[in-house]
């Protein structure tokens, strides 16, 4: 393999570190949603990298196990929004913060 | 054939799941039969629990453990299923043709902690973690009655996504830093590896995805919320069968750290945090629910003082402690769900009165609330001098010295509790409250669990001690 580990973990580690900002800094549930993809995207990268550097087949199960649940995830995710756009027309998180 | 006679208990489970899956598609089924079915089945899975508990073994190629640890925590989360579902008599919180899907959740919730007990492979436990985590947001949501529940379901999952998003990373760290997967590989290739930056940073992580389950400080923003939109008896699952499995993960993957100091100061600073944090917002709370999110928060810490000991008897008091937290808090929650039998959130005011509606009730709060803050003869009093005895034999007397200024803290606003249940006088005069025999057995019954085990708690400590050793084996 041509490309270092630990390139390929700091690939890995800006991906997780920009999904988180998406995550925590916008206004809108569904970039949030994006986000929390993007880490997970991140966290898949470095499962290939180490599955790589120990030359085993298990990172890249876990792959494609990452994929499935985060397909779950972004379901439930959007089905949860879509049920709370009906009730109160709006994506903003902090037009909810009204529980005492 | 003798391999999957160790997975009965999950299976019945499963089936039971799938039974509720069925009734869901059945529109005209009675919300009382589903419960009768749902009661069945989960005293089924206790015995079958009970039936298996010396079962040992290893199963799915090697990823799933079944040993004395596992099948202890298998029979808590069976028992917090089944308490659970003895107050789901009437839950009016949940719309009727949706009884049935809400079991459903609760079951396939219950079965992934099961799993998630004995999984020792790291994709299986991220897996089970996460078949906990989806159901209950859907659980959350399904309340009816309150406008924001879906909003604070959402808050839930946003906060749940993101730290099991957080976890995963750790766990590519720590699978890149030693390539292992399994668990006891993991424990062998950690010691030597642990002053890797790459390794502790990984683990750190990883803990994470456990802290949120747990609710310990910085992951709890979600846990007042949830706790107040929740039905009451998603929120009393909440609060008792799923933070026991996330004790048992999390005693699982403290054992394999091989006793990095480095993880131990982080532990030790997140439980004084969640206890102080816990403790002092919850003195500030009026809501009834909200007052129990807090409250587990810290009780949260106190389970880290046990896990963080890093010996067997630290993990035999936080196995005790476990048992202590499912009765203490499965009472309040029974108290809660009688009083406000219309599904409402009530104030801590609105006990008023109580020890004339229901002298049993009433008396049932108080035993909790005084063993939830340590007073003996109580479980919870036993349990907290377990943990902290464990604590103090690792050398860890300043922890300790800030875990009973706490629980001095916390006996303000427990006290406050029981002093709107028997010394406030209500406005008007309130009807006595209907509680059923099956309810006031129940009750007494628990009460009388909490204080035999508080003074003779021999034999259940002796099973956790075995399980312990289970543990570290």
């Amino acid at each position: 393999m041509g490309i270092p580990f630990g390139y390929v973990l700091a690939l890995a580690g800006i991906v997780v570190v920009l999904g988180m900002i998406c995550a925590t800094t916008r206004r809108n549930l569904i970039m949030i949603l994006l986000g929390v993809e993007v880490m997970l995207n991140g966290a898949a990268i470095a499962f290939i990298a180490a599955a790589l550097r120990w030359q085993q087949l298990e990172g890249q199960a876990f792959v494609l196990f990452i994929i499935a649940i985060a397909a779950a995830e972004v379901s439930l995710g959007l089905a949860l929004i879509v049920y709370l756009y009906h009730r109160t027309g709006s994506l903003n998180p902090e037009d909810y913060q009204v529980l005492k | 054939m003798t391999a999957w006679a160790l997975f009965v208990p999950e299976l019945s489970l499963f089936g039971a799941a799938l039974l509720f899956l069925a009734l869901a598609l059945v529109r005209t089924i009675r919300p009382r039969v589903v419960f009768l079915a749902a009661l069945a089945a989960a005293a089924l899975a206790i015995v079958l629990g009970l039936a298996s508990l010396s079962a040992e073994g290893m199963l799915f190629g090697q990823s799933y453990r079944i040993d004395l640890f596992s099948q202890v925590f298998k029979v808590l989360l069976t028992l917090g299923l089944f308490l659970v579902t003895c107050i789901c008599g009437d839950v009016s919180g949940v719309d009727r043709r949706r009884h049935a899907e809400f079991y459903l959740l609760l079951f396939t919730c219950t079965l992934a902690m099961m799993l998630l007990s004995s999984a020792v492979h790291l994709l299986s436990i991220y897996v089970a973690l996460e078949l906990s985590s989806y159901s209950l947001y859907v659980l959350v949501s399904l309340r009816r009655t309150h406008e924001l529940a879906v909003a604070a379901a959402l808050k839930f999952f946003i906060v749940g996504i993101v730290s099991s998003a957080v976890m995963l990373f750790g766990l590519a760290l720590l699978y890149g830093g030693t390539g292992a997967v399994y668990l006891d590989e993991l424990a062998r290739a950690l010691p030597p590896a642990v002053d890797q930056p790459l390794v502790q940073v990984g683990l750190l992580l990883t803990l994470c995805g456990f802290f949120f389950k747990l609710a310990v400080f910085p992951f709890h923003i979600w846990a007042p919320d949830t706790y107040q939109s929740a039905a009451h008896q998603v929120t009393a699952y909440i609060a008792t069968a799923s933070k026991i499995g996330a004790i048992a993960i999390l005693m699982r993957m403290a054992n394999v750290s091989g006793g990095s100091p480095y993880l131990v100061q982080v532990l030790v600073g997140l439980a004084v945090l969640s206890m102080t944090v816990g403790n002092l917002a919850a003195i500030a709370q009026k809501d009834l629910k909200r007052l129990f999110a807090y409250s587990s928060i810290a009780q949260a810490g106190y389970v880290l003082i046990g896990i963080l000991s890093l010996t067997p008897e630290g993990y035999a008091a936080s196995i005790f402690y476990s048992l202590a937290l499912l009765v203490m808090k499965f009472l309040c929650f029974l108290v809660l769900v009688v009083v406000a039998a219309d599904g409402a959130d009530i104030d801590v005011a609105h006990l008023a009165g109580l020890h004339r509606r229901s002298p049993l009730l009433a008396m049932a709060l108080m035993m909790s609330v005084f063993s939830l803050a340590g007073i003996p003869p109580t479980i919870g009093f036993t349990g907290k001098f377990l943990i902290f005895n464990a604590a103090i034999e690792r050398g860890l007397l300043p922890l300790v010295l800030i875990a009973m200024a706490n629980v001095v803290v916390s006996l303000y606003y427990y006290l406050m509790v029981v002093r709107a249940a028997y010394l406030i006088e209500p406005a008007a005069e309130l009807p006595k409250l209907q509680v059923s025999p099956v309810m006031k057995l129940l009750t007494g019954a628990l009460v009388a669990v909490m204080v035999l085990c508080g003074i003779y708690p021999t034999l259940i400590l002796d099973l956790s001690s075995a399980a312990a050793a289970a543990l570290v084996k």
